[in-house]
């Protein structure tokens, strides 16, 4: 096998109640992660032409767990577990989507040799998979179903690592010791009631956020998944890696980059600590999403196995915004969700015991409390009263209680695309392009922090000029590095189309991303909080630490294309469930004043042939800009800019010509 | 290693035999060892100490505070010695207690080891092959080419878990050597060199030193390795207060 790959892919069907290997080499031209998950999506879940790919719940549903070949290597931050398949979070309709995970399930799916596990069908009664090394089998889990996700994995544990104690001693696990204990993901009570906004959980506070693909496992009958192995990972150049990881740290410092071979978040020192009152890992986060700033609040949304994205009750940080739109009352948080809507709908008057919106069981008078979380989970959990409206996303509620068309027109339901909840989306407008033409939050914050957020801007003083910022990152972006325009932020008038955040230039710069965190993040999985790290190593980095893995001969710019490779059977699948031009759309609340949440100063913009920066706290889009950059973007990728489909030479140039011939059997094939 | 030095050793493994079996408490401390809880580990190297051999001019010591569990440590180690990534074979073992959620500081358990100063896995080995490596520093090392495999020397240690490591494939025992044998390190290691772990850690968690830790303490290899808190504040330090003015 290849090195960096374990070699075999997991397929485990729950309805037939059996388990099969694919072999990766089948998929290895897609790199890993969302790329091999995606190809063997559409081998699985398209191809085959008997679905119509809109029900996630659908047995038919093909969820995919899957490694990059940096895993378990030593590769820094690259042990995430990339997810997709089609989402159930989604507004109107489910999507095709794409989340990840952190912590050590990744690696230790390699170490046990399967780069990934897919799963299909369902399941007659609940169920857990439990993966020992080669031994692969689907146990019940009658037991397990109703717990929370702690107790399910303490469950699991006992299970599988019988009496060993923690940290007293070696086991056996095969012919191996070993001192590891069983991975797990899992979900609570929200995923098994088949909630929209259910998360996979793994270990103390790590999570599959986003398209609530806890209710995916949960539709399956699935409870958890549980891994433990003892084998190896062959890498083309064992000395290189580890002299690579030394050279990242001692040229780049001590700050978020090194950590987290094996877990990979690679916060430092606080990653740990938070244990000491949330539950641990990476769930700072969690708790200001779910919780303010109390402690506690991640505790309940993790146990309940939540996503804690989709329902965010605000953020940490808000912002003075007196052009905001009218529901904000001049104020906006920076992540304003589910929780806060309902708060907002309270203090307007029309949710409330015996109000028009009943909001039983919910105790309104206590929004701010942990008692009002947990009554929160439970509620939708069991989807009783209010809670049955919230199971099904915040969009799917708003229209339930005829509220969707106003609150939306109003910007109350600050959601950028498909009910996705807000995140950098603007001024980042690469990062809210993503939006519309993924299925909700990239969730790439590399580029953003170091580029298209702004933070390469001058800073504090006796930074780079704008001109000079823009060549210095351009040159990096290969193969399109001739083209710095492609990082003007400017969004005001004609120079907005003709070089700015309309303009073809955009595009490239989106494509690029696009390729590049399809290839770099989402298939070798590389975290994207880490890298890219364009103040910094990237994009070599990344790139050298592919080659002393995989020993592969590719060039930076091959593997940029393999990005775009996969970022078009993304496409095709899309486009096979439904996507068209006419739905990329953004809500309508990105059109307004008050759009944008600029927390990282001032960005490059081109105007009148002269490079400035600029502070772009006031920025919104503009419609038809937004229709303009469309066909930008289209015609650049090779789609069909009427309709947003690839086309047969487009696809067929990428070595697609299977998947081309069935969207055109279907009629789905860009003119 | 040259036949004739392998002869040397295992004369000389004799020859501590012979000594031992004039020793009772010594013996005692052999056989409890198989089964020795950690509590036990003082006294067992109390009675251990009764046989000599000279000290390693290089130790581990660690942070539990600090580590992440990142297991960078252990993929460094299996691939700097073994040449593959493989944490079931690294001789340095981070252990955190994920999916049990014990809380911090208790949730990690750094297993890495101790050189000891009366090292009861050179002591028991029957055939030498676990031996005190004077050209390295005397580290305690495990002479792969001698190994027989009989796992004396893992069911010797008295620390939990054992610190010597089972290698299935290769039917050996293997230790912490201090990467002086370490075949895909690029840098020198051993006491005088560097190790793969200690570079490799993220949080600085690690660190090499020559003295001897406190051995009648099962903590004295967990040490505090924090960095000296920034002194925030004006530069130049917090105002001086006002000199004192003499009275009118």
């Amino acid at each position: 096998m290849a090195n960096g790959y374990a070699g075999k892919i997991l397929l485990v069907n729950l309805t037939a109640k059996s388990t099969s290997t694919i072999d990766t080499a089948k998929y290895e031209e897609y790199a890993g992660g969302v790329g091999m998950g995606a190809a063997i999506f559409w081998d699985l879940a398209v191809a085959p032409g008997d679905w119509d790919l809109q029900d996630a719940f659908d047995p038919r549903n093909v969820i995919s767990l899957m490694t990059g070949p940096l895993a378990a290597t030593g590769a820094p931050g690259s042990g995430r577990t990339s997810v997709c398949g089609i989402a159930p979070e989604p507004f109107p309709t489910p999507l095709f989507h794409r989340s990840s995970l952190g912590g050590r399930f990744g690696t230790m799916l390699k170490q046990a040799g399967w780069d990934g596990v897919v799963v299909q069908g369902k399941a007659e009664r609940p169920v857990w998979i439990n993966i020992i090394n080669d031994k692969v089998t689907i146990e019940d889990a009658k037991m397990l179903w109703g717990l929370n996700t702690y107790e399910t994995q303490g469950q699991i544990l006992s299970a599988v690592a019988g009496r060993t104690r923690f940290g007293e001693e070696w086991h056996k696990v095969g012919d191996a010791n070993t001192t590891a204990r069983p991975q797990i993901v899992c979900i609570g009570p929200v995923g098994e009631s088949m909630s929209r906004v259910a998360s996979l959980i793994h270990g103390s506070g790590v999570s599959a956020r986003t398209g609530g693909f806890g209710g995916v496992f949960g539709s399956k009958n699935l409870k958890a998944i549980s891994v433990i192995g003892t084998g190896s990972i062959q890498a083309a150049d064992p000395k290189g890696i580890v002299d690579l990881r030394i050279e990242h740290m001692q040229k780049y410092g001590r700050g978020m980059v090194q950590a987290g071979a094996s877990c990979c978040m690679p916060c430092v020192n606080p990653d740990r600590k938070r244990n000491s009152y949330y539950g641990g890992e990476s769930m700072c986060a969690d708790q200001y999403w779910f919780m303010g700033n109390q402690m506690g609040g991640a505790d309940i949304a993790i146990k309940w196995g939540i996503c804690t994205w989709c329902t965010k009750f605000g953020g940490a940080l808000e912002a003075k915004m007196p052009n905001a739109p009218a529901p904000f009352k001049g104020i906006v948080p920076m992540e304003p969700g589910m929780g806060w809507y309902i708060k907002y709908l309270y203090d307007l008057g029309v949710l409330g015991p015996g109000k028009k919106i009943e909001s039983h069981p919910l105790p309104m008078d206590q929004w701010d409390k942990l008692t009002f979380r947990e009554v929160f989970c439970d509620a939708i959990a069991r989807k009783i009263g209010i809670g049955a409206d919230l199971a099904e996303g915040i969009l799917e509620a708003a229209k339930r209680w005829g509220r969707l068309e106003e609150d939306l027109n109003s910007g109350a339901l600050r959601l950028p695309a498909y009910g996705a909840s807000w995140h950098h989306s603007l001024p980042g407008v690469d990062w809210a392009y993503s939006y519309i033409f993924m299925s909700g939050d990239p969730m790439w914050h590399g580029f953003f922090t170091s580029v298209s957020g702004g933070r390469g801007g001058p800073g504090g003083g006796g930074g780079p000029s704008a001109e000079e910022l823009v060549q210095k990152i351009s040159a990096k972006m290969v193969p399109f590095s001739e083209d710095p325009l492609m990082l003007s932020n400017c969004w005001k008038g004609e120079e907005a189309r003709k070089t700015g955040i309309y303009s073809e230039h955009k595009a490239k710069m989106l494509a690029w991303g696009r390729r590049f965190a399809g290839f770099y993040n989402e298939s070798m999985s590389i975290c994207d909080m880490m890298l890219p790290n364009f103040g910094g190593p990237s994009p070599e980095i990344e790139y050298r630490y592919y080659q002393v893995v995989t020993g592969s001969k590719k060039s930076f710019a091959d593997t940029m294309e393999i990005g775009r490779k996969i970022w078009n059977m993304e496409r095709a699948i899309r486009v096979m469930a439904g996507r068209h031009r006419d739905k990329e759309q953004f809500a309508p609340f990105m059109f307004m004043p008050g759009a944008t949440f600029n927390m990282s100063g001032p960005k490059p913009i081109y105007v009148d042939g002269k490079w400035s920066f600029e502070n772009q706290d006031d920025l919104y889009l503009d419609k038809e800009g937004v229709e303009f950059f469309k066909t930008n973007f289209y015609k650049f990728e090779g789609w069909d800019v009427k309709t947003g489909w690839p086309t047969r030479k487009t696809l067929e140039g990428l070595g697609l010509k299977k998947v081309a011939d069935t969207m055109a059997a279907k009629g789905r094939l860009g003119a | 290693m040259a036949e004739s030095e392998k002869a040397e050793r295992k004369k000389r493994k004799v020859r501590r035999r012979d000594f031992l079996m004039g020793s009772s408490a010594a013996i005692a401390a052999g056989a409890v060892a198989v089964c020795a809880p950690e509590s036990m580990a003082f006294a067992q190297a109390a009675s251990a100490a009764n046989v000599s051999y000279p000290a390693s001019t290089g130790y581990i010591v660690y942070d539990s505070r600090l580590c992440l569990g990142c297991q960078s440590c252990m993929f460094a180690c299996s691939m700097t010695h073994e040449g593959e990534a493989n944490p079931s074979l690294s001789r340095i073992q981070i252990i955190r207690d994920a999916p049990s959620f014990t809380k911090y500081p208790y949730d990690v358990v750094m297993s890495v080891c101790r050189q000891c100063v009366s090292p009861l896995c050179v002591q028991n080995c029957p055939v030498g092959a676990c031996f005190v490596d004077e050209k390295n520093g005397n580290i305690r090392r495990i002479d792969q080419s001698t190994c027989i495999g009989c796992q004396t020397c893992i069911r010797s240690c008295p620390q939990r878990p054992h610190r010597t490591v089972w290698n299935p494939v290769k039917n050996k025992s293997t230790k912490c050597d201090l990467c002086a044998d370490a075949p895909y390190w690029s840098q020198k290691g051993g006491p005088n060199g560097k190790q793969a772990c200690v570079e490799t850690c993220a949080a600085k968690a690690l660190k090499l030193v020559a003295e001897a830790p406190s051995q009648q303490d099962i903590n004295g290899y967990d040490v505090n390795l924090a960095p000296a808190p920034k002194q925030f504040g004006p530069p130049g330090g917090a105002p001086k207060p006002a000199a004192k003015t003499g009275g009118a």
